[in-house]
This record gives C-alpha cells, structure tokens and sequence, in this order.
C-alpha cells in the first residue's frame, strides 16, 4: 500500500519553526536545502519527513504570505502507474522535479480534489521510512 | 520518539475527497466522525490516520471557507508531560478534548505552535493509526 511520508510546512521563518519541533518532539534535522522552490529545513520522527519551507512561488494559489500546511507526499512501488491512476480519478498534474538525479525529494506534484497539492515519489525523503515491502527486502 | 500519526484536511466535500484517495492509493475507510467541531471520513494507509473534514468552527483563523491541509497530530507517551513542555516552548493551548462539555474526537490537546500552527498530540492513537514503537527494551524482551 501506499504510503504518507511527507508533510510540508509554509514558515516565515523555517530555522525558529524547526527548532520548535526539534526540540518539542525530539525530531531530528536530516537536511537543510535551498532549491529553486524553498528553502528549509527537513526534520524527521523516523517515518515522516517534516519540511518546514520558505516558498518562492505561490503553488497553492493562496498567496506568498500563506504560512501553514501546505502540501503532503505520498511514497508509491511505481511513480508511473500512481500517477496514471491519480489523474484517471481526476488528479491535476502540476509539475515534475526538474533535476532528474536528485532523489528522496518530490517527483510529481499533483493537485487532488479542492486543489489539495500533493507529492508523489517512489525514493523515500530524507529521513523517511521505506515502504514495507522494500524493508522487508532490505532485511533478506 | 513522539510519532506524526495525524494529518488534517479542510473539505468542502469529505466524502468526495476521501473517494479519491481510497480509490487513488488503496486507503482504508476507518471511520466517519460526527463531532463538535467537523465530520467527515477517516482514512488510513495504515500508520497514519487522514481526517478528511468538514470544519464547523473557524480554528485556523483563515475563514471558513478555507480548504486545503488544516492541522497535524503527534502521538506521544504522555500528554501531561508534553503539555508542560510545549507551553515552556511557547505554544499556545487552545482546547481539549471534551472542554465546554463536548467530546470533540480522537484528539486529545490542541496547541498553536510557532506562526500559529495548528497541531493535536494525543496519546490514545488516532483510527487507523500506528501504535508507538514499543521501547527497545521492551521489543528485546
């Protein structure tokens, strides 16, 4: 089954927020980045990727100053067929990763119904669990 | 480790939303909440609970017509504890489950924390949801 791997954050101010739920919740800091989307840092309880970001473009159409959840990503065995069935189900597609080496980031982004945005990946986010089937091998 | 079990999201329709990513990913339906504060469908990929709601009370500040991903929850071992400590960090408590004589759902504390961010923790896991890993002591024994 599919897995929920990721969530995003909208922050003014990722480096304080992160902090935040560092220190709260013991979550660790896996990765600070800087791409052409956002800056932030990544934080993870061991199974979720949190992203705490500072956007550079409105992808949810709710404006540049929008702080709050933002987007989530979802881990599949195969990108492809995930996102054939999304759009057959009425999925919008919104944009893939530009830089086609990089993995454990978003590979596509979907809108879903109400204009939700969300990820879908086939390479865990940093810091986050792999999906059952591919820890079972791992273990074998 | 306090765990991510919990994500929210604002819907005009929860029962169309929740169709989708049933039908899209193979969640699970693990329950319809009727409450206070939102109904709508539970759904779960099996370590995380996705509430699916519609909000009948403006928690966020952003109107009612807001849509889109609301809140998260974290699971942890004791919610007085981390009460205390979430409130040394400068969150803000906003209420409580069963406050103003309502039982509001599966969460337990509702905290803004920095940018007011909304964020549940509970320590009775949410439908569907993962238990917390047993400690590894424990899991050796």
């Amino acid at each position: 089954m599919a897995k929920l791997r990721h969530l995003a954050i909208a922050a003014k101010d990722p480096d304080a927020m992160a902090d935040f739920y560092m220190k709260a919740f013991d979550f660790k800091l896996v990765r600070t980045s800087d791409g052409p989307l956002a800056y932030g840092h990544h934080i993870s309880d061991g199974t979720i990727d949190l992203a705490i970001l500072r956007f550079k473009t409105d992808q949810i159409g709710k404006g540049m100053d929008y702080t709050g959840l933002h987007h989530f990503g979802i881990l599949v065995e195969n990108l492809d067929e995930a996102e054939k069935v999304a759009l057959a189900f009425g999925g919008k597609h919104y944009m893939d990763q530009e830089n086609p080496d990089r993995t454990g980031g978003f590979e596509v982004k979907l809108y879903g119904p109400e204009g939700v945005l969300f990820d879908v990946a086939e390479h865990p986010w940093t810091g986050s669990e792999a999906l059952p089937a591919a820890v079972k091998e791992a273990a074998d | 480790m306090p765990k991510l079990r919990h994500i929210a999201i604002a819907a005009e329709d929860p029962e169309a939303m929740a169709e989708f990513y049933k039908k899209a990913f193979d969640f699970k339906e693990v329950g319809r909440p009727n409450g206070y504060l939102a109904d709508g469908v539970f759904l779960s990929d099996g370590t995380l609970n996705m509430a699916i709601l519609k909000f009948k009370t403006d928690q966020l500040g952003k109107g009612m017509d807001y849509r889109g991903l609301h809140h998260f929850g974290v699971l942890v071992e004791d919610v007085a504890e981390f009460e205390q400590k979430l409130q040394t960090l400068g969150a803000e408590h906003y209420i409580d489950q069963g406050q103003d004589g309502h039982q509001a759902g599966y969460f337990e504390k509702k905290f803004y924390g920095p940018e007011g961010v909304l964020f549940d923790i509970a320590e009775h896991g949410w439908a569907g949801a993962e238990p917390l890993p047993a400690p590894m002591k424990d899991a050796a024994e």
